[in-house]
């Protein structure tokens, strides 16, 4: 009777002894098909002896991506980004060697002992026990420790480098600038200095707010849209013929102003007379509102092709609401600088200086190459466009 | 030596190379300038057959067109191209 007794204990026991120090360690890999680096980690995991994998495609499967979610609240992580990795309660995001070699050291660590399985408990229980306060450590695989500027993560950075440099680079846009040097002329032939400065910035704001809505009603529609192949080819084409006709007009340019039509520089000349000499203050910033509305319209169709691939890449990361607010507020403070550049300066000298048209040239030519290499990238490799390291 | 010049007050090329004329007549004390608003003097721009790249500069001498330097110049190109004339 006793032999029985005691066989029975060890039925019941075993699958708990079996979980708590089983030989292979459970690891959850979050990841997303188009994602090299979750690629590269597949294949890493595929050569590890002691591991279960357990594996969770998230762009496509709504529960795997619900789960992730619930991992990443538990862990207090909230990165968007994947590859995801979960070994007992420690967690990766990105993949790298650096990763590579802390996910053998976990493994060899937790292999054969006793240790807390933070997805493996969400999964059986079907939600996330807060009693069980745990400490997760996370480890970004994107942070690079710099010496002085401490933790940086490059992933954080490269889209605002990209917002500071396609922007900048579109700055540099002939098509509105002899609008807002005229503008400035007749500026600062006021005797109202108060007036002069108040019109002035009224048209920069004006310029940024078209701008900023432009972009994020794009990135609103390229968001729901952008998964869709199809949409990303025409995306790429059109950047990639705006890049040809930004560098053949490289070649064809010359040094110079190339001048408009005579009734449209009329037009815009008498319009900015009016309101510059009007006595009504409300009717001049008026007057000055809707010349700022209908120059950055001609301007968003003469350099649709940069801003159009910014709000792309955004998409591409996923990046919605307020971030991408900031980010696209980002772009148009660097692509507005120049015009900020040649106003506090004709405002505080009362001269008017203009910027040479070299610069329009050279970024007709970088512009042109960015919008090349994204638009190929967008079709071939739009995993290196999503900066997951 | 006569040079006459077509500019525009929009013009942001034009602007920068007021800057580089204004030195060019101090070092030509001798040479004539002419300066046209390419807005304003529009019978001087039909005259002298302008085209739609500013600045525009015609040099003359003994009254007869010798060349024409369109857009921004160097203040170096320009000096060249005056003492090759």
């Amino acid at each position: 009777m006793k032999n029985k007794i005691l066989f029975t204990l060890i039925i019941l026991f075993i699958p708990f002894l079996v979980s708590a120090k089983t030989d292979k360690v459970d690891l959850y890999l979050f990841h997303s098909e188009t994602c090299s680096h979750c690629q590269a980690e597949i294949a890493f995991l595929k050569t590890l002896d002691d591991v279960n994998v357990h594996l969770y495609e998230t762009t496509r499967d709504k529960k795997n991506s619900e789960l992730l979610v619930k991992v990443k609240k538990k862990l207090e992580v909230n990165s968007p980004y994947v590859p995801f990795t979960v070994i007992g309660s420690k967690a990766f995001i990105g993949y790298n060697d650096t990763i590579k070699d802390l996910i053998i050291d976990s493994v060899d660590e937790l292999k054969g002992k006793e240790y807390r399985d933070v997805v493996g408990e969400i999964i059986k229980t079907k939600k996330v026990r807060e009693d069980l306060k745990i400490e997760g450590i996370v480890i970004d695989a994107n942070s690079l420790n710099i010496p002085i500027l401490g933790n940086i993560n490059p992933k954080k950075v490269s889209i605002p480098l990209l917002a500071i440099i396609i922007g900048f680079v579109d700055g540099f846009n002939p098509c509105a600038m002899w609008v807002l040097i005229f503008l400035i002329s007749m500026l600062i032939g006021m005797k109202n200095k108060k007036r002069m400065w108040i019109l002035g910035v009224t048209f920069l704001l004006t310029s940024c707010i078209v701008y900023l809505f432009f972009m994020m009603a794009w990135l609103k529609i390229t968001i729901q849209i952008s998964s869709i192949f199809i949409v990303r080819l025409l995306i790429a084409l059109v950047a990639l013929i705006g890049g040809i006709i930004n560098i053949r007009s490289y070649f064809k340019s010359s040094d110079g102003c190339e001048v408009t039509t005579k009734e449209k520089r009329q037009k815009i000349f008498t319009k900015i007379k009016n309101f510059t000499s009007s006595k009504s203050l409300i009717f001049a910033l008026i007057g000055v509102i809707t010349l700022a509305f209908s120059v950055n319209l001609i301007e968003l169709a003469c350099s649709a092709g940069l801003p159009l691939i910014f709000t792309q890449i955004l998409a591409l990361n996923n990046i919605t609401g307020f971030l991408s607010f900031i980010y696209c507020l980002l772009y148009i403070v660097f692509f507005l600088l120049d015009d900020l550049i040649v106003f506090i300066i004709a405002m505080v000298t009362l001269n008017v200086t203009g910027i040479s048209t070299r610069y329009t040239k050279y970024s007709h030519l970088i512009g042109g190459i960015i919008m090349i290499i994204i638009a190929l990238l967008l079709v071939l490799k739009p995993s290196l466009l999503m900066f997951n390291f | 030596m006569k040079i006459v010049k077509f500019s525009a007050m929009w013009c942001s090329g034009c602007l920068v190379m007021n800057p580089i004329w204004e030195k060019i007549k101090k070092i030509y004390p001798q040479i004539e300038f002419i300066n046209y608003d390419y807005d304003v003097d529009e019978d001087m721009k039909e005259k002298y057959k302008i085209g739609n790249i500013l600045p525009e500069v015609i040099i003359y001498k003994d009254d007869k067109e010798v060349t024409r330097i369109i857009g921004e110049k160097k203040q170096k190109e320009i000096i060249k191209i005056i003492d090759s004339l």
